[in-house]
């Protein structure tokens, strides 16, 4: 029997495990006590190889002939597909090719995918970071001009206060809350700011049960609290920062009386949890997609960077501007430029940045034009002006806002590309399915939350004909003719990328496998030991200074109405990950967590006459959905919180925020039928 | 943590209350360490949740009850079932006040919690403990953990009191 150190496939935490393997077999999994988990696993984690050995794993390509998917050979399926890119290249133009890379592959595999679509000639590349963090990357490079967590998970012990804002951890991230548990044991303040009472909020000191949408009010009124006392840290805005005075003229009409009335929260609170805040010496700011999910999404990541600057918790110990990652890649992909308007490492698209990339790929195709996010793809297709569309582990159909919208605009394609390990809703789309080896079956490089980058060891061989994604776009590289695209292992790539991206510099595949837990970026050479905490002396900004940007609040973009008078609000529950493909095939996961529960506020189940367990039926513009409900007062009245794992994006509208064009997930106005 | 073999005689299972966040990764683990079967649930009531598993009392009322003496105390004072002696009457479930034994209905005799013997053989705290995120569940020398219990109450008092002149000024 062999161990093999994996980490596991979820989210952003970057936990690790054994995988224990006899005969290309699976036996189970034994805990590693020496991670960032420090042996603990969720419910997830236990069970990350249940579906590895599933009878219903992709191991053929598959091609689609007269609406069903029969068996092709790899060569015929690669040849097909890049016949069809570039013909369709040649008749439409590059920008009618997009591609969607994923947050659950390696680093070397969204490097490469993001590669092949700029020597293609298109920067049309966006993964899901665009449905959960595409606000935060936003605000952030804007505020302090590095779009990562600040600090260590480790700052957490250290802190004295957690500010915990449209996050809950004890669902989402089961395992950063032995942190945050012994954090409050040893004395540290929690607020949680959340209009759900979440499992989070039992731990709270103070618990801010605030009004959906009103996020901006809140802080910047707190801001103006510290201001009015003179709380703030006048050393570090003199230092670090630019625009304090801005800052000050666009908060000082944020007074407490309108704030009671816009949040919610009684001025009491507001005015404890701002001295609190400001008082701390040492505090973090986390949060997820409670504040990224708006149509002010960017904005609301700004107050909070804003509210983190003047009281100077930023590059020290203990403190810290923490966007909470989802996926076990998500801050990977988004460093290796698979989004549209940035190059690998963040270079801004411009002429003089495409050029530096022309010269280092060796090409002369590189476009200097941003392209589209996958909001805007989805739009473009449905314009007749993006032909073909090649997706790498992701499922649009069940993940992004308004599902019926998203199949009607696939349907139009003429080349649906999906590599994935299971056949999703989106790959039953597809003309072409390839299949992919899952994180146990292939090497690599990860990425997690706190920019620690770990080596991922193979365990088993794939099922059949599936072969990592990085294996399966090296192929269709060759037959695309790029001669850029040539890699015999998955090391080349890492190679490159550290060569490529300054952050990068010092991590190579030698010192990953040799330094176990990992490297944190930036390590800019070979024998830097990694960087626990950024923006320690300068920011990333070009100035290096922090920038201070004000920001007002807006009323949320979709309105409720008579017709529609409840706020539905989509949220994830802790046995299940987003689409299921993966936990829905564990037994252990579905006989716990078997179906979708609306939760409902009491007076409103007695005025519609609705028990516990009753099917309900939630209506809004964009479509209908059924399922059971649960009574609880942890909900505010006129708001129903909806579990998304099952499809309830079926529900969700396609507003977005402007800058960084995150659907707002989590306001949309519905109403309520019993069935 | 190893469990330092010698010291195993004096430890117990034991719950630190108020930190369990119901997300049931000791049911999973419990269940894929015992063939299928979970020996300890999560029960989530109104904003609180808590695991609740065999106590292994000192004084088990499921031993006291069993007519087949299948249940025995082992030399750890851990409460195990020897199925091939259980008729599989359901006393023990009835006797139990926390309702723990489970009667296996194709097997039909009674399992519980036997600690993870086969982790305990080899130095390893129970597969319920090592993976709670929470540390909820211990495995800990009781006089051990009231000394921390103890140490964390006085500081919090006096935390408490040292926020009361804080915000009084």
């Amino acid at each position: 029997m062999k161990k093999i150190l994996s980490i596991c496939p979820y989210c952003g935490l970057g936990c690790r495990f054994f995988i224990k393997v006899e005969n290309n077999n699976i036996l189970g999994i034994e805990l590693y006590k020496n991670g960032i988990n420090k042996g603990k696993l969720c419910p997830k984690g236990i069970t990350a190889i249940d579906f590895i050995k599933n009878k219903n794993r992709l191991s053929h390509p598959l091609k689609l002939v007269n609406n069903k998917h029969l068996n092709i050979s790899w060569e015929t399926a690669l040849k097909e597909i890049s016949n069809s890119l570039l013909d369709i290249k040649n008749r439409y133009g590059a920008n009618s090719i997009a591609f969607l890379s994923s947050a659950r592959c390696s680093n070397e595999e969204n490097y490469i995918l993001q590669k092949i679509a700029r020597l293609l000639g298109t920067n049309n590349i966006d993964h899901c970071a665009r449905l959960c963090h595409s606000s935060t990357i936003a605000g952030l490079s804007q505020t302090l001009g590095a779009a990562a967590q600040t600090g260590s998970f480790n700052d957490i012990l250290e802190s004295n206060l957690l500010f915990i804002c449209g996050y809950n951890p004890a669902e989402t991230h089961p395992v950063i809350m032995q942190y945050i548990i012994k954090a409050k044991q040893q004395g540290t303040k929690i607020i949680v700011v959340d209009p759900r009472k979440t499992k989070t909020s039992w731990f709270a000191d103070i618990y801010l049960n605030i009004n959906p949408g009103s996020d901006i009010f809140l802080i910047n009124s707190i801001i103006n609290i510290i201001i009015k006392n003179k709380l703030y840290n006048k050393n570090f805005i003199y230092k670090r920062t630019v625009g304090f005075n801005k800052l000050i003229n666009s908060t000082k009409d944020y007074d407490l009386d309108t704030a009671e009335k816009i949040t919610g929260i009684s001025k009491d609170i507001l005015y404890k949890t701002a001295i609190t805040f400001a008082t701390a010496k040492k505090a973090i700011i986390m949060w997820a997609m409670g504040i990224t999910q708006h149509t002010t999404g960017t904005n609301n990541v700004i107050a909070l960077c804003n509210l983190g600057l003047i009281c100077g918790y930023v590059g020290k110990k203990g403190c810290g501007i923490f966007p909470m990652r989802g996926q076990n890649n998500v801050q990977g992909a988004c460093d290796m430029g698979a989004l549209p308007n940035v190059f690998p490492g963040y270079l801004k698209i411009n002429d003089d940045n495409s050029k530096k990339i022309e010269k280092f790929w060796d090409s002369n195709n590189i476009s200097s034009k941003p392209g589209l996010t996958i909001q805007e793809i989805l739009d473009a297709i449905s314009k007749d002006k993006i032909k073909a569309l090649y997706v790498m582990g992701e499922n649009p159909v069940v993940s992004d806002p308004d599902t019926s919208h998203v199949i009607k605009v696939l349907k139009k394609l003429e080349l649906l590309v999906v590599q994935d390990i299971f056949l999703t809703s989106t790959a039953r789309l597809a003309h072409y399915v390839l299949p992919a080896a899952v994180y146990a079956e292939k090497e690599g490089s990860f990425t997690t939350s706190e920019r620690r980058v770990q080596w991922n060891f193979k365990a088993i061989d794939p099922p059949k004909e599936a072969k990592p994604d990085w294996e399966i776009l090296t192929l269709l590289g060759k037959e695309l003719n790029l001669k850029q695209i040539n890699y015999s292992s998955v090391e080349d790539i890492t190679n490159e990328i550290s060569q490529l991206i300054p952050n990068y510099r010092g991590i190579t595949p030698e010192r990953l496998k040799e330094e176990i837990n990992g490297i944190k970026w930036p390590c800019p050479s070979i024998n830097h030991k990694g960087t626990d905490i950024l923006h320690q002396t300068k920011f990333a900004t070009p100035s290096g200074k922090a920038h201070f940007i004000p920001v007002h609040f807006k009323s949320p973009k979709e309105e409720i109405d008579e017709e529609f008078p409840f706020i539905l609000t989509t949220v994830r529950i802790v046995g299940h990950y987003h689409t299921m493909t993966m936990t829905g095939k564990s037994k252990s996961i579905t006989k716990r967590w078997k179906e979708p529960f609306a939760e409902i506020n009491p007076t409103d189940a007695n005025k519609l006459n609705i028990s516990n367990n009753d099917k309900i039926k939630i209506i809004t513009k964009r479509g209908s959905y059924i399922c059971k409900v649960k009574i609880t007062n942890n909900i505010k009245p006129k708001m129903i919180a909806l579990p998304w794992h099952w499809g309830a994006n079926i529900l969700t509208n396609r507003l977005l925020d402007p800058t960084s064009k995150i659907p707002a997930f989590k306001i949309n106005a519905c109403r309520i039928e019993k069935v | 943590m190893l469990v330092e073999l010698k010291r195993y005689k004096s430890m117990k299972l034991l719950i630190n209350l108020n930190n369990c966040i119901a997300c049931k990764a000791c049911e999973i683990a419990c269940e894929k360490e015992h063939n299928g079967i979970s020996f300890i649930t999560v029960i989530e009531t109104d904003n609180t949740a808590l695991p609740i598993t065999c106590r292994h009392c000192e004084k088990a009322p499921c031993l006291e009850n069993c007519p087949t003496k299948a249940i025995y105390k082992d030399k750890n004072g851990t409460i195990l079932i020897n199925q091939n002696k259980c008729i599989g009457c359901y006393m023990c479930y009835i006797a139990c006040p926390y309702g723990i034994p489970v009667i296996d209905i194709k097997q039909s005799v009674a399992f519980k919690c036997d600690l993870c013997q086969k982790r305990i053989n080899q130095g390893l705290e129970p597969i319920c403990v090592a993976v709670c995120p929470t540390q909820t569940l211990v495995f800990d020398d009781p006089i051990r953990f009231a000394i921390y219990k103890k140490q964390n109450a006085v500081k919090n008092l006096i935390r408490g009191a040292k926020d009361e002149i804080r915000f009084s000024v």
